[in-house]
């Protein structure tokens, strides 16, 4: 009889299990409220707990981590340093690149609101990789929603009660976008001639003072080389008009290092020759073809746990759309169906895995953003249109 | 009043209230404390202990109820934490039922061998309901860390266990 009622509550047991996983998989209200009830009754129990075990919390840290806390910092203080210069550069690019975006009528993420906020928790599960911020509904936050921080994405948000809200990390192994993976490029190669002569022309007449002369009443004349020149000037009858003649030779022979060639990456090359100048020789530069830009491919990009890096799938190996290699730039595909807006910077390809027949390579993605170390994440206030709920 | 007094003594509530409380303390001080990189289960070690100290039966339904407790802060689906988490505490209760009055050590063997295999049935419960993924060999790393530390704790936690689980004697006079 015993055996009997034991077998009956384990079946009870699992069939609330099976159900409570049934409702939650179907997106369920009741689940979902469940949980927000649980969190409201649970949330002070955990503060006061958070303030008691503090002490502890960062004794073990201070034991554990001091050393590499104390080399993190010094490196990190050098890396700002670099980065202060890099910042200024690229944020003239960003105006200017947004510019050309609107000029042009592209979409871009200037135009999405965001809200800053920050982690308070992370997920106590050695399995999902979630962590919790300190903004949510309130902010306009919502499920679906991107998150990224300066380097770039993070994940995506799961879950939004009021005032917090759960991200999940891009390296988490049910998460997936759609990325675009910019080709390997041909070498862009910048030539400069090893030797350059310039010759003036033997009879070179200048003027004695060498440099644009500018009158009274605004008029400037430029002497340049090869032609005599008398500086004039148009003023009233009362001014004296002076004439200044000087003869000069000059010959100036200037040798440059040896050839160096510049490897772009991102850049396709083409050829111009400059018209030659006075006396010398033509010199080449390179200038990138707008019209042979690198294309890109899309595919899709999925986490694979804690210590593994995010893979590309569904790329094709096509010899028309360019080989695939190692350093490229991934970003975000963007359109209707996706997660993200466009061209929001992901990482870049840090191997590629070819695989037999159709299958297509593989690409391992180095995130830009270091999910090791967040503190203050930017969350777009963009819901993708598969996140709305119906 | 009396009514009222037997239903806080109760071992449902006072297994709930030990559950919140633990929880709070995994959700804080063992979500900092990361040795070797994994998260200690202390969730699970309460789920086991309480199999071991008031046998499998009541091992399970602890154990759920620590596991759904548990699965109210996770995003993974509800109800799978639940399930592990009591077949966890209804194989360590099995330790009651091999041996007669369970010396500590083996309880602490009980504890560690049904917390590793929790740990590694967690991802192939996963598996099963569509989350793909976490099976790899981290788990392994993950399984011994935890069984290694449940095991140092199984015996304090057990009497907490015990102490949540089984009925006191004034309840018993309430009651009547």
């Amino acid at each position: 009889m015993q055996s009997f009622t034991r077998r009956r509550m384990i079946v009870v047991l699992l069939l609330t299990s099976i159900l409570l996983v049934t409702l939650d998989l179907r997106d369920s209200g009741f689940v979902s409220g469940v949980r927000d009830t649980f969190g409201t009754v649970f949330r002070p129990v955990e503060r006061l707990t958070n303030v008691v075990t503090k002490p502890v919390s960062n004794a073990w840290r201070g034991v554990l981590d001091y050393g590499e806390l104390r080399k993190e910092n010094l490196a990190l203080k050098d890396l700002l340093v670099k980065q202060e210069g890099t910042a200024i550069a690229a944020a003239a690019s960003v105006r200017e690149a947004q510019e050309l975006l609107a000029l042009n009528g592209l979409p871009t993420l200037a135009g999405i609101d965001s809200v800053t906020a920050q982690i308070v928790g992370q997920s106590p599960s050695n399995f999902s990789q979630t962590f919790e911020l300190n903004r949510g509904k309130s902010s306009g936050i919502r499920v679906g929603m991107t998150v990224t921080n300066g380097a770039g994405l993070v994940g995506k948000i799961t879950d939004a009660t009021l005032e917090r809200s759960v991200v999940m990390l891009a390296t988490d192994p049910e998460y997936a976008i759609a990325v675009k993976v910019g080709n390997c490029p041909a070498n862009a190669t910048t030539t400069t001639a090893a030797t350059t002569t310039t010759s003036l022309p033997a009879e070179t007449t200048t003027t004695a003072a060498a440099a644009p002369s500018s009158t009274p009443d605004g008029v400037t004349t430029t002497t340049l080389p090869g032609e005599t020149t008398t500086t004039s000037s148009t003023v009233p009858p009362t001014t004296t008009t002076t004439t200044s003649t000087t003869t000069t030779t000059s010959t100036t022979t200037t040798t440059l290092p040896k050839p160096t060639t510049t490897t772009i990456k991102g850049f396709t090359p083409f050829s111009t020759t400059l018209p030659p100048r006075p006396g010398g020789s033509g010199s080449q530069i390179t200038i990138p073809e707008t019209g042979g830009l690198v294309p890109r491919e899309t595919g899709a990009m999925e986490g694979r746990g804690i210590g593994r890096t995010p893979i590309v799938r569904f790329v094709q190996a096509s010899e028309r759309l360019g080989a695939l290699c190692e350093g490229v730039p991934v970003v975000t595909a963007g359109g209707s169906q996706s997660l993200a807006p466009p061209d929001l910077v992901v990482g870049i390809v840090a191997r590629v895995v070819n695989r037999k027949g159709t299958a297509g390579p593989l690409l391992e993605v180095d995130l830009a953003a270091n999910l090791e170390s967040l503190n203050f994440v930017r969350v777009l206030l963009y819901q993708p249109a598969t996140e709305i709920p119906r | 009043m009396k009514r009222f007094f037997a239903i806080i003594e109760s071992p449902a509530t006072r297994t709930f209230l030990l559950g919140l409380i633990v929880l709070s303390f995994q959700t804080t001080l063992f979500n900092t404390l990361r040795p070797f990189g994994v998260v200690l289960q202390v969730m699970l070690l309460f789920s086991c202990a309480s199999g071991v100290a008031a046998g499998s039966e009541a091992g399970a339904v602890s154990g759920f109820m620590f596991g759904l407790m548990y699965d109210m802060v996770l995003t993974a689906p509800m109800g799978l934490s639940a399930v592990v988490f009591g077949f966890a505490g209804y194989m360590a209760g099995g330790v009651n039922a091999f041996v007669h009055e369970a010396r500590w050590w083996a309880k602490i063997i009980a504890v560690a061998l049904a917390t590793a295999i929790a740990v590694l049935l967690y991802p192939a419960a996963s598996l099963v309901v569509g989350v793909d993924g976490l099976l790899g060999s981290r788990i392994v790393t993950v399984a011994l860390a935890c069984a290694a530390f449940n095991a140092a704790f199984a015996v304090p936690a057990a009497r907490i266990a015990k102490w949540a689980l089984v009925k006191p004697v004034r309840q018993a006079v309430w009651a009547e």
